[in-house]
């Protein structure tokens, strides 16, 4: 009987194990175009049924994001936002349609042709300006593709949630880093609160 | 930092909808445009011919021939299924993890997140219009850069089925609420709406009696696929003769 039991409880065990690692072993998941590895403003150039590495599959399935990403200019938020700048001129549109915008180069430039040209960083984003690049800069916030999560800023924006409710206070920060966890529990009690659709359908399609 | 509050905006609802479709039958040429253009849209993968033969293939809509009469003198009708987004559906009775439920809207909704391949909704759906992602889709390159960024790309494992374009269904609503008014019937279509070249195809709003489709659902032509399952389809099919006939006399 005692061993029976025992066995029952090492079957549920392996069982749970199983379940959980099961996904990483039997499926590939789809590298989305939407996927953070290049700069948000390229597309991936890859969609196919990759085998991603075991833990990139493990951080996927529990939802776990990197919360700081190195960025190729240390930009600070702070002083910019001092002085005096909201978040649209430089993140354009993004209380307009879906997405907010990553300023180019020519974008930084109309002002640092001028300000703060002996500074390292500065430097840094000139000299990608006159070789006639874009700065590769590296996307903080983005969701899995098996989350298929598709959120639109303007929405939010007009129904008067302030930037810094997802993306922290950024008068404190210099580089973005992702605060807010920004699972489901956090966009639905925001949701219930304000008396808008929980509907699936409202975010996930 | 952030743009100032806008007012009257809580006081501003849009009206709740009841999206449905009316298909034409006697006007659908079986050009199959819509299926093209719903591949194109909701990122639907093509399987390959040795999935497809085993009957993997997936097309949220495709066209049924049915051929009438014998050789010369043979007459073919065409019938562009789609999901019927059934008021009263099999497929969500079925699910046990709720990936296959009913919306406000009266949409078919399959959440893909919730969904863990059982496919007793494939099973259940009388129209066989749901379909199971037997292997992880993949596009060669260029083709992945022609994916539709709105929808998410199922991988291996999970239902999928028509949406009635639900990615659209959000824009329109999204930009009728930030100009403050209502939608207007045939504002926006779905894929295979919009692309059909003799308009065989029409959506619409079911509980707005003056929109095209709820007119078109009345007409004395109309009938529903597998009426007497019980599955309330919105899906209104239009045609003129012997089916006709057989549901009204």
């Amino acid at each position: 009987m005692k061993h029976g039991v025992s066995a029952f409880l090492v079957a549920i065990a392996v069982g749970g194990v199983a379940s959980i690692l099961l996904p990483f072993l039997v499926s590939g998941y789809v590298d989305g175009n939407r996927q953070s590895a290049s700069p948000s403003y390229v597309t991936s150039g890859k969609c196919s049924a990759s085998q991603m590495s075991f833990l990139a599959g493990a951080k996927e399935y529990f939802g776990i994001y990197p919360a700081s990403v190195r960025q190729p200019i240390a930009f600070p938020h702070k002083i910019h936002v001092k002085n005096g700048m909201p978040c649209e001129t430089c993140h354009a549109g993004v209380d307009e349609g879906q997405q907010a915008a990553i300023p180019g180069a020519a974008v930084c430039m109309t002002c640092h042709q001028v300000i703060a040209t002996n500074k390292p960083e500065i430097k840094k984003l000139a000299s990608y300006y006159r070789k006639g690049e874009e700065v590769p800069w590296r996307r903080v916030y983005w969701f899995y593709p098996s989350a298929h999560v598709d959120f639109w800023h303007g929405p939010h924006i007009r129904a008067g949630v302030e930037c810094q409710s997802c993306h922290g206070d950024m008068r404190k920060e210099t580089v973005a880093v992702r605060k807010a966890g920004l699972n489901m529990g956090f966009c639905v009690n925001c949701h219930r609160s304000r008396h808008v659709s929980t509907d699936c359908t409202t975010c996930h399609y | 930092m952030a743009p100032a509050k806008e007012q009257n905006q809580k006081a501003f609802r849009l009206k709740r909808r009841n999206w449905g479709m009316a298909v034409d039958e006697d006007r659908c040429t079986g050009c199959e445009a819509c299926v093209v253009a719903c591949h194109a849209e909701n990122n639907i993968a093509t399987v390959g011919e040795e999935q497809a033969a085993r009957g993997r293939a997936m097309h949220w809509i495709r066209i049924e021939r049915y051929y009438e009469g014998t050789f010369p003198d043979i007459k073919v009708k065409y019938q562009p299924v789609l999901c019927q987004q059934c008021d009263n559906a099999p497929c969500e009775a079925v699910c046990p993890t709720y990936a296959s439920y009913h919306n406000a809207e009266g949409l078919n909704a399959q959440i893909y997140n919730r969904c863990i391949g059982t496919r007793y909704c494939a099973n259940a759906c009388p129209y066989e219009d749901r379909y199971f992602n037997f292997v992880n889709p993949a596009w060669d390159e260029p083709l992945n850069l022609q994916l539709n960024p709105d929808v998410s790309v199922r991988s291996v494992g999970i239902m999928e089925k028509c949406t009635f374009c639900i990615q659209r269904i959000r824009a329109a609503e999204i930009n009728a609420e930030k100009e403050k008014r209502q939608l207007k019937d045939g504002e926006f279509n779905p894929a295979c709406v919009q692309s059909c070249p003799t308009e065989a195809l029409v959506f619409g709003d079911l509980d707005d009696p003056e929109s095209r489709v709820s007119r078109l659902a009345k007409s004395n032509r109309a009938a529903k696929l597998l009426p007497d399952l019980g599955t309330k389809p919105k899906v209104t099919y239009l045609r003129r003769g012997s089916w006709y006939d057989e549901q009204n006399t």
